[in-house]
């Protein structure tokens, strides 16, 4: 009953995730399920960087306030990095970034990490569906109302 | 016929051929004249990539093409497998490359007449067809299409189309311009109509267009003439040409490309009637001593797969079938690629070739009688009939005017020591003018026979060459202008996502001056109509929408260069791969996601700044690494071209894997070429070897690379350009009991064997019967792949062995017998001369054990399966009545003569066993003397190690993984490295010879030039916010970040950054930023994801 | 001895100043000492426990300022530890500096819920302090929702002093992300909710040497201790690293893998 409670609200309020791509592996992992036709939800956006280790824990928070419901990194698998040991910064921070999340009450469950090479283009599209029905159970992002709020407070304070 | 199929061994006349590699290293002290330059003769993907790369060594190239456009068949495909890449997408910017360079003239409808000269001084004549329209003067525009009265058969779309006479060839086509076919145009013969003369507002038609003769003078000449098809009419039984839906898979091609003539659906061209039941019938034209095409095409078992995919990717309620003898899945990816047809598409693979096909009417269904695994007879209708047709050299005029040789199938000969050689020295050739081969082995003869030419020109390297002049980079406002152009890919993008409603969403955004879309954003003529719109609409930013930046966006950035724009002001939007191909089937979110991808590219875009290039020089040296076939040739190639090698050989001695070959299949004396090959490496005064010795550190980047190799104690640091993978690999060791090796001495390895026949032939003296048994350590679970060389390496050493002991018994156990391309006929051989072939299947594997001191060798045989064994002793006991209980359906492979099925029988009777009293069906038990492997070949264990030091990935099967399966065969996609030989995949000597010399080339575009232009996207760090805290000089993995200690700041060396920008997402306070990833981009496209649209 | 006596010993040295407080109307204010006011240095139990600032912060300033000067300094442990992390950050230049260490009082180490608030010095002589976190384990405690409205509701009534950033003494870049417009809008109150208080927490990942002076400065009261405590727990147990302790930097700002096989890290 819950779970069909979940799908409903899904189709009301569609989740919106972004992905972080590392251009060596992972971004050509989801060229290759393209060019292999793997479908997948379309609620999903990439974002090219050249490593994941590019990304900061900056580019996250960013996400999820701008409105992402998920944030997937991926990148290189550890020791394949294009750029050596790049994806063992991402994992560390990664796990920071969790821990806090969680501790702040949004469910960690909505910020992954994923190795996909480029020949993992079945991974790539295996790893969105799922990532994308994880959140989809979490529903919007939690932030979201705060973001409301954020905006009729800002539309206030303008007015002064 | 037994002479004839003696004659058929491809050991043809060798002359005057060349010597292995590079027999001009002294070019003869008269000779007076080098021109530098070269004719490429054929612009299909071999001979366009031959001349990029002479065009990179330094040479100028005269590329000339018998059409009107360069392409070839390439340009044809739909997809490439086993990636099932665009291929008009991968082709198109090298068309383009070679289109746009100043320093290749391309001569389309031209043929060659004759060459004269000598090696360094050739003389073409050569005849130029008019092509009654001027191509300078020409846009492409198509208004002339529009107004011309006769159609005619579009060659382009395998004639399936009709097309006005005066057309551009084909979209994408290099030269984008239109062409007048004279066999029917009403002006020419007539002097009648000339409309399009009369709309030609550029004035580019011009009827009195003569034919001409010229003369090019070239240092060199590479045959690059590509294939033409098998006229399936020769095989009148499948009714090609009478029953409208039986076609070939050229044809079918066209119809699943989104270019074609049904627009990609597959459909019946007579009734229009959507195709369910397709039927593929494998070897029309290949495999076939009756038309006289013995040799086997190598390519139709995967592009039939990959068609049958395709087709079913259109519409899944497609039911493809193919008919085969063998599946020839034998290179990298294939045995996958084929195994996930079965298992995920559900494509059907029925071993048998149905020998008639006819018309069932009023449907216009295609009957076809078969013999299914069962053995039962069966008859199916089909929708479709697609005729695999085999490749033909398309040498005879090319032969004729350069009088090289030509074997007996028509492929230029060529010795197998150095393949792309002919039998005229200083001429060369590549692809399937010497045999029939896919696109990266055609690739990588063309970079080699490139390398060649070169050898042969080098004194007048760079004498012939222009170079490039770009306008000045114009000074741009901060304000943004932003261009658009959203791609419809043909209807890869086009058909699901609505393009018109994304160009016109990206007119109302920030920044946004213009917007349009194209059919191809790709092609030349939209690269000609970027460059207009950035000067009309003075654009200082460009977004392309289209497909990936990885292999797109150098193209763009290009056009952007030429039209005086800083190449870095350009983004992309990936709405093919990340969104069109993906969401196929919700065309409004492919949309709404095109739409938010355009946006996020849009506001980076916005925020772009012109980049500067820097440079850094090239240190004319190459480390090789591996002292084997691939790595010595590669090393000798680059030695003899005149640059520095240090060769590099964990072993103590060189030669590698090789030194346990003693022939090739096709005779050439493996042991006397390792041996000269080696005292050519040794005595070369440019190459210093390394033996015993191990990498232990590899630093640098392209053009400057610094290691650190330890040889025992002593540690030697060199510098050098370039890198050239050429670890190799092992043979697979099979397990301690593995159908008793290692238990029993009787059972040995296919290398054990060949060393026997050639060094111990006594030994086998009293061997009567010998087993083979086929894909040991390969096709497995362990090793997936196909190990490509073992079945025609059981043929050989079944044959010497059979030299030794014509009387003994020799049976090969296989799965599928993959005597790809030419060695086809050593197969036939083998057969004719009473090899006994049993497939096993998968789930029946031989087995091996010991009967008192016997060796007894079980196998279910799969051609003797159970329902019909009867019927099949039947036949087998009388040949003569097979004729008649089991007409021509039945599996070709009877086919081969009578005297084979006797021979068979004689086989047979030698087994006493399979004749017991209940004839238990399928098994067979063999008795033999000798239990023969033929293991698999598995990779390097230390290609690992490798592999992380220079950053460069392997594949799942550990071998290494290039840059681009079909295009790239030899590059990584880290600049200045490559790989050759066995590292890359199991293959042939001669294949890695040829893959060496490709390596060598590529090498050699980087060491011919005096410094590499690094990028622009590096990490910048700003002094005036850096705290100096020295986090980001520890973050660095490449060194490329010092610190200041008077400044107290961090500072960036761009020639050492590889721009991962690992420093600046560490930075708190933002001072380090990775141009062109800067956090205000990326924060700016995170925002641009989610505005509400 | 007493500090006074132990800076004086100092300045006798060679030593330029010793950083310390001086009391001034029943306030303590930082104070370099020299050699003409050294005996106005207070004794350490006159400075108010309520009454701390940044010391490390300002002694790396003073050397910055003076190139060649040598300075002392009478140091808490969280100013010892700033001090040790600051250095890995090439923000101090220990070999001019000379610590002369004492201990908080048990109150204030209570308050603090401080694990050390000793100098390495006086490590010997102190009992093993127990980690108090009562704060971040009544929130672990909660649900969810209830952890995000408590966060929430803690962040809505931050009026954006800066004052939890201006006093930290590991804050020291010349640009902050607090002030970045793309990632918390100016001129807006509270300051973007909850990335603001995020930026500071993930910027104090592997640097918050828990001195716990921001949260004596916030005039909100949002209980910063915690949160950045909580990144402080997540840093040590994943990452193995304490801030503040003498040897390797933080994992988070060198290469490689700290922690854990490349096995643990491919699955």
């Amino acid at each position: 009953m819950a779970s069909d409670e979940n799908v409903l609200l899904q189709d009301l309020t569609p989740i919106r995730i972004v992905a972080f791509l590392c251009n060596w592996c992972s971004y050509a992992g989801a060229d290759l399920a393209g060019v292999s036709r793997l479908s997948y939800p379309a609620n999903v956006v990439t974002i090219r960087v050249m490593c994941s280790g590019t990304v900061s824990p900056y580019h996250v928070l960013k996400a999820f306030q701008s409105g992402a419901d998920g944030v997937l990194i991926t990148g290189c698998h550890i020791g394949d990095c294009h750029y050596l040991k790049g994806n063992y910064m991402t994992y560390k921070r990664f796990q920071v970034i969790q821990g806090l999340l969680q501790f702040v009450g949004i469910e960690p469950e909505r910020f992954r990490l994923e190795w996909i090479s480029a020949s993992e283009g079945e991974k790539f599209a295996e790893t969105v569906r799922d990532f994308t029905e994880e959140v989809g159970k979490l529903g919007e992002s939690p932030l979201a109302d705060e973001r409301e709020a954020a905006k009729s407070r800002e539309a206030l304070m303008r007015r002064f | 016929m037994q002479a004839e199929s003696k004659k058929g061994k491809g050991k043809s006349k060798k002359a005057k051929v060349e010597s292995p590699i590079g027999a001009r290293e002294k070019p003869e002290p008269k000779r007076s004249r080098v021109t530098g330059a070269a004719i490429v003769v054929g612009g299909g993907i071999g001979g366009v990539q031959a001349s990029l790369d002479l065009v990179e060594m330094g040479y100028k190239v005269y590329l000339l093409e018998s059409s009107p456009s360069l392409g070839g068949v390439m340009g044809q495909l739909d997809k490439t497998f086993p990636t099932n890449d665009c291929s008009m997408c991968i082709l198109s910017p090298k068309l383009v490359e070679a289109g746009s360079s100043e320093n290749i003239e391309i001569l389309t409808l031209t043929d060659v007449l004759s060459i004269t000269g000598k090696p360094g001084d050739f003389k073409a004549r050569v005849r130029i067809r008019p092509r009654y329209v001027d191509v300078e003067k020409c846009t492409g525009c198509g208004i002339c299409s529009e107004n011309c009265r006769v159609k005619v058969k579009d060659p382009y779309n395998a004639n399936l189309t009709r097309v006005p006479l005066i057309r551009v060839p084909f979209p994408q086509a290099v030269p984008l311009s239109a062409f007048i076919d004279p066999s029917k145009c009403l002006f020419l013969l007539k002097g009648k109509c000339g409309n399009c003369k009369e709309v030609c507002a550029a004035g580019a038609v011009n009827f009195n267009d003569k034919e001409r003769i010229e003369e090019i003078r070239a240092g060199s000449v590479i045959i690059a003439s590509g294939l033409k098809t098998f006229d399936a009419r020769k095989r009148g039984e499948y009714g090609y040409g009478i029953y409208p839906n039986v076609i070939t898979s050229l044809e079918f091609e066209r119809i699943l490309c989104a270019s074609g003539p049904t627009q990609g659906r597959v459909i019946r061209r007579n009734d229009g009637k959507h195709v369910k039941k397709i039927g593929f019938i494998q070897c029309v034209g290949s495999r076939d001593k009756v038309i006289g095409n013995s040799y086997c095409s190598s390519v139709c078992c995967m592009y039939s797969t990959k068609e049958a995919i395709i087709a079913k990717e259109h519409s899944p309620e497609i039911e493809p079938t193919i008919f085969y003898i063998d599946t020839r899945a034998c290179s990298k990816g294939f045995e996958e690629y084929t195994e996930r047809a079965k298992e995920f598409h559900g494509i059907r693979y029925i071993r048998c070739l149905p020998s008639f096909a006819k018309e069932v009417a009023p449907s216009g269904n295609i009957l076809l009688r078969y013999i299914d695994e069962g053995a039962n007879i069966k008859e199916e209708e089909f929708d479709l009939l697609v005729l695999s047709v085999g490749l033909e050299a398309g040498t005879g005029e090319i032969a004729k005017s350069t009088g090289v040789e030509l074997d007996q199938h028509g492929f230029v000969s060529s010795p197998p020591e150095n393949p792309v050689s002919t039998s005229r020295p200083g001429i060369y050739a590549c692809g399937v003018a010497l045999s029939p081969k896919d696109i990266p082995e055609t690739v990588a003869q063309a970079s080699a026979s490139a390398g060649m030419a070169s050898l042969v020109m080098k004194e007048a390297r760079g004498k012939l060459m222009k170079r490039k002049e770009y306008p000045p980079e114009r000074e741009i406002s901060p304000e943004p202008r932003i261009g658009v152009v959203v791609c419809h890919c043909g209807t890869n993008i086009g058909g699901v996502v609505n393009v018109k409603e994304v160009v016109e969403f990206a007119k109302d955004l920030p920044g946004v001056v213009f917007s349009d879309e194209r059919i191809y954003a790709c092609s030349q003529d939209a690269q000609e109509w970027i460059r207009d719109m950035i000067g009309k609409h003075d654009l200082n930013r460009v977004v392309v929408a289209s497909c990936t930046p990885r292999t797109h966006q150098p193209l763009f950035r290009e056009t952007l260069k030429s039209a005086g724009l800083n190449k870095y002001l350009f983004e992309m939007a990936n709405i093919r791969e990340h969104c069109s191909w993906v969401h196929m089937n919700s065309p409004e979110e492919a949309t709404e996601k095109a739409k938010t991808l355009v946006r996020m590219a849009v506001a980076k875009a916005s925020l772009l700044v012109p980049l500067a290039e820097g440079s850094s020089p090239v240190v004319h040296s190459a480390l090789v690494i591996g002292g084997g076939v691939a790595g010595m040739v590669a090393a000798l190639k680059l030695a003899e071209t005149g640059y520095q090698v240090y060769l590099l050989e964990g072993q103590d001695s060189l030669g590698g894997k090789a030194r346990h070959v003693r022939k090739t299949i096709e005779g050439m004396d493996v042991s006397e070429f390792i041996e000269k090959t080696i005292t050519r490496v040794m005595s070369h005064p440019r190459i210093e070897i390394f033996l015993g010795a191990r990498l232990k550190e590899i630093d640098g980047y392209i053009g400057s690379f610094r290691s650190t190799i330890e040889v025992g104690e002593r540690v030697e640091e060199i510098e050098h350009g370039v890198v050239i993978v050429a670890t190799g690999a092992e043979e697979y060791v099979p397990r301690k009991g593995e159908y008793l090796f290692g238990l029993d001495e009787r059972v040995i390895t296919q290398t054990e064997f060949e060393r026997r026949i050639w060094c111990e032939p006594e030994t086998l003296r009293n061997v009567r019967r010998v087993a083979m048994i086929q894909c040991v350590g390969s096709r497995s679970e362990e090793h997936p792949y196909c190990s490509r060389i073992c079945c025609s390496v059981a043929v050989k050493n079944s044959l010497a062995f059979l030299e030794l002991n014509p009387d003994a018994d020799v049976s090969i156990c296989y799965k599928d017998v993959r005597t790809y391309g030419l060695k086809e006929d050593y197969y036939f051989e083998a057969r004719e001369k009473g090899v006994n072939f049993i497939r096993f299947n998968e789930e029946y594997p031989p087995s091996v054990g010991k009967i008192g001191e016997k060796i007894e060798l079980k196998v279910n045989d799969a051609n003797l399966s159970a329902p019909s064994h009867k019927y099949r002793l039947h036949s087998i006991a009388d040949p003569s009545t097979q004729e008649r209980s089991a007409p021509s359906e039945y599996n070709r492979s009877t086919r081969w003569s009578r005297a084979l099925q006797e021979r068979r029988l004689d086989a047979l009777g030698t087994i006493p066993h399979l004749w017991n009293g209940t004839l238990s069906a399928e098994e067979i038990k063999l008795e033999p003397d000798l239990v023969v492997l033929s293991c698999g070949t598995v990779a390097n264990p230390s290609a690992q190690e490798i592999a992380q030091m220079l950053k460069v990935p392997l594949d799942s099967n550990g071998f290494f993984l290039e840059a681009h399966v079909k295009l790239k065969p030899v590059d990584f996609a880290t600049d200045g490295i490559f790989v050759a030989g066995l590292a890359h995949y199991p293959k042939t000597i001669s294949e890695s010879i040829d893959q060496a010399n490709a390596a060598a080339s590529r090498a050699e575009t980087i060491l011919s030039k005096e410094e590499v232009i690094t990028e622009g996207t590096v990490a910048f760090i700003d002094e005036e916010i850096c705290t100096g805290c020295g986090q980001c000089v520890s973050l660095c993995s490449f060194g490329a970040i010092t610190f200041d200690e008077e400044k107290r700041v961090a500072v960036v060396n761009p020639s050492l950054c590889k721009g991962c920008g690992t420093c600046s997402s560490a930075c708190y306070s933002g001072a380090s930023r990775m141009l062109g990833f800067t956090p205000e981009q990326l924060y700016s496209q995170i925002e641009a994801a989610f505005l509400s649209v | 001895m007493s500090v006074k006596e132990e800076a004086k010993n100092l300045l006798g040295k060679g030593m330029d100043g010793v950083l310390f407080y001086q009391m001034k109307d029943g306030s303590a204010i930082p104070h370099l000492f020299t050699s003409k006011d050294i005996d106005e240095m207070p004794d350490v139990r006159e400075i108010p426990d309520s009454e701390r600032y940044p010391l490390s912060d300002i002694l790396s300033k003073l050397l910055m300022r003076f190139s060649s000067a040598k300075f002392g300094i009478v140091a808490r442990g969280c100013d010892e530890r700033a001090i040790i992390e600051l250095e890995k950050h090439q923000q101090i230049d220990t070999s001019r500096v000379s610590l002369i260490g004492f201990a908080c009082s048990p109150e204030l180490a209570k308050i603090c819920s401080c694990s050390k608030p000793y100098t390495e010095s006086l490590a010997d002589e102190m009992n093993e302090a127990q980690e108090i976190s009562r704060g971040i384990e009544s929130v672990e405690r909660m649900s969810t929702p209830a952890r995000l409205g408590f966060w929430l509701s803690n962040f809505s009534v931050c009026v954006k002093c800066m004052g939890c950033r201006n006093i930290c003494p590991l804050c020291f870049c010349k640009e902050c992300s607090l002030q970045d417009e793309d990632l918390v809008e100016s001129g807006v109150l509270p300051p973007s909710i909850p990335t603001f208080h995020l930026l500071r927490a993930i910027d104090m990942a592997g640097r918050c040497v828990m001195c716990g002076l921001c949260e004596e400065a916030c005039p909100a009261g949002i209980p910063l201790r915690t949160l950045y405590g909580k990144v402080s727990e997540i840093v040590r147990e994943e990452l193995g690293y304490v801030p503040g302790t003498r040897g390797v930097k933080s994992p988070l700002e060198e290469l490689g893998s700290s922690v854990g096989s490349d096995d643990d890290l491919k699955s």
